[in-house]
């Protein structure tokens, strides 16, 4: 690494100290507006709504990394939560303990946003269907089915303690927050020190070269979109846990919030390029200005409108960065 | 050198796709040590006999021997595992990742131990590698940590060819590497070919540059309509009878 870095000039160029001198910003900002924003509480909540949503924006982050695109990460959310919630009101009728019951509920989460995930790399690789298609496809089907299983409404009766573990208990960490933030670093680590997210960057840098090394681009492709399917069915079942029942409506739109935090965390969707940590960090400041403007009364509906200069001024900044690299 | 075994040796072959002769009993030998030119006009079959040389086409018929042994490529991956490289035209780079993790992209070195088995790189044994393995041919890359899209194009086709040493046991096939490279840096990558040479490689030329050709090359394949129509060293070669060779306005 270049040390000659670490000056001011080099600092602003780094997405991620950008990102975090807007977040501070941010959250003085409200602060100062209404200084309730600075409590636990607050806190709390905005954890909460980052939980599921970092979880889809890591799968989404592998996913644009590789050069594609997966719009279904949010019906993913909805369709796993709900068989899960079908499967643990199953058991819980059945006498299961609350605990087993959870964990099972879990693992078939997991399973169903797998399944989602396989189906799009399916698509993608053996029907040759482009990411933006294939997954549209599943988007649709998925939360068609989500309603179809339901008939719109909440499916309850499941472990009565569910509830209990989406409580803040570490800071304004809930207990499956606190995993979630080790499963964060853990898919870090696998992003940025290993093999799989070599092989995921070497994809959407260069297809060509990542086939004529010998990797095996189709199979890679399919993890990957069964990864961003199984991070979606991990939120599933944390919206589970937040609600206590299994909503057909979970996860609606995610997929947008998702690559909107993709996209502020520095990663191109042309591919190649890309930080886990921006995307934590994008999302933390998606979920931070939602909570924000509530908190400081400004009406819901800016939100999207907030959200929205802010994509546009996470691609401008970059754009100007890159002619400032190649001008050098 | 003729009298040995070639390393490389193509006999008859032959490669039709549906009706179309692309290569008709086409014979070539790669010694070690020796840099083979292959040339001849668009259509002639050249990349139809490099594709079968590197696994990426099965020929029709005809045998290639690797060390005096008859093999069969079903993949181009088989070729290379048996240490045959290819660099294509189109660009075998990751512009977005590092020089290191290109040279290394496909084979990369775990670290040890149980997080090794999980995939984790070892990332600095290969950028130390990478570094020598380039300078040994003669590439002087500023660092092995800049990402290839902050190389020039030389620097870049020297990473590749670069790449393709470091991996290659025996044969390393070159299709058109000093394309769209700039006079100064085509002559630095016809010196690194010249290294490559002298470490014992063999070395297949694929160009349309005949002055690179006539410089870099000890023998000349010509080929023509699918055809070899020469096959000579190329001393016995200048511009003009190599330029009439391929054209076909000598040697009918």
């Amino acid at each position: 690494m270049d040390k000659a870095k670490f000056n001011a000039k080099g600092l602003l160029r780094n997405q991620q100290v950008i990102l975090l001198v807007v977040l501070f910003a941010m959250a003085a900002f409200f602060t100062s507006q209404n200084s309730i924003f600075l409590t636990n509480a607050v806190f709390g909540n905005i954890i909460s709504d980052w939980v599921p949503l970092v979880l889809i924006a890591i799968g989404e982050t592998f996913v644009i990394i590789s050069g594609g695109i997966d719009l279904s990460v949010g019906s993913a959310v909805g369709l796993s939560g709900i068989i899960a919630a079908f499967s643990m009101r199953y058991f819980t009728a059945h006498n299961m303990t609350d605990n087993l019951s959870l964990t099972l509920g879990l693992l078939i989460s997991i399973g169903i946003g797998a399944v989602v995930g396989l189906v799009n790399g399916f698509l993608i690789t053996k029907a040759n269907m482009v990411p933006f298609v294939s997954t549209l496809v599943t988007l649709g089907a998925a939360r068609g089915l989500c309603i179809v299983l339901t008939a719109g409404g909440p499916i309850a009766d499941g472990p009565s303690n569910a509830i209990d573990l989406s409580v803040p208990k570490v800071g304004p960490f809930s207990y499956p927050g606190v995993a979630v933030l080790g499963l964060v670093i853990i898919l870090g680590l696998f992003m940025h020190k290993a093999r799989f997210g070599r092989y995921t960057f070497a994809i959407g840098s260069n297809a060509f070269a990542a086939r004529s090394a010998g990797i095996n681009v189709n199979r890679h492709l399919v993890k990957i979109y069964a990864l961003s399917g199984a991070l979606a069915g991990i939120a599933g079942m944390y919206f589970y846990l937040r609600l206590g029942v299994g909503s057909p409506t979970s996860g609606q739109s995610g997929e947008l919030n998702a690559i909107a935090a993709v996209v502020i965390g520095g990663a191109s969707l042309s591919g190649g390029v890309g930080k886990l940590l921006g995307t934590a960090l994008g999302s933390l400041i998606l979920v931070t200005v939602t909570s924000g403007l509530i908190i400081i009364g400004v009406a819901a509906n800016w939100n999207q409108v907030v959200v929205a200069i802010l994509i546009a001024a996470a691609v401008f900044s970059q754009g100007i960065r890159t002619l400032g690299k190649k001008n050098k | 050198m003729t009298s040995q075994t070639p390393i490389y040796e193509a006999r008859n072959i032959s490669k039709s796709y549906g009706s179309v002769d692309a290569l008709v009993g086409v014979n070539l030998k790669i010694h070690a040590g020796e840099v083979v030119g292959l040339v001849g006009d668009n259509g002639a079959g050249k990349s139809t006999l490099v594709k079968c040389l590197s696994g990426a086409h099965q020929p029709t018929s005809g045998q290639m021997l690797l060390d005096g042994k008859e093999v069969e490529w079903k993949t181009p991956h088989e070729a290379i595992e048996a240490g045959i490289e290819t660099l294509y035209q189109e660009s075998g780079l990751a512009p977005d990742l590092s020089v290191s993790s290109n040279v290394f992209l496909g084979r990369e070195e775990l670290v040890k131990g149980p997080l090794g088995r999980l995939g984790f790189l070892a990332q600095k044994s290969m950028d130390k590698k990478a570094h020598e393995d380039l300078e040994r041919v003669g590439i002087a890359v500023p660092a092995s940590n800049r990402a290839v899209s902050q190389l020039s194009g030389g620097q870049r086709q020297a990473v590749a060819i670069g790449r393709a040493v470091s991996w290659a046991s025996k044969i390393i096939i070159l299709d058109e590497p000093t394309n769209h490279l700039g006079a100064r840096q085509a002559g630095e990558v016809l010196n690194i070919i010249e290294r490559v040479k002298s470490e014992g490689f063999g070395v297949i030329f694929i160009s349309h540059t005949l002055p690179h050709v006539l410089q870099v090359t000890d023998r000349v394949a010509v080929l023509r309509l699918g055809r070899l129509v020469a096959d000579k060293p190329t001393s016995e070669f200048n511009s003009e009878t190599l330029l009439g060779t391929i054209t076909g306005l000598i040697g009918e």
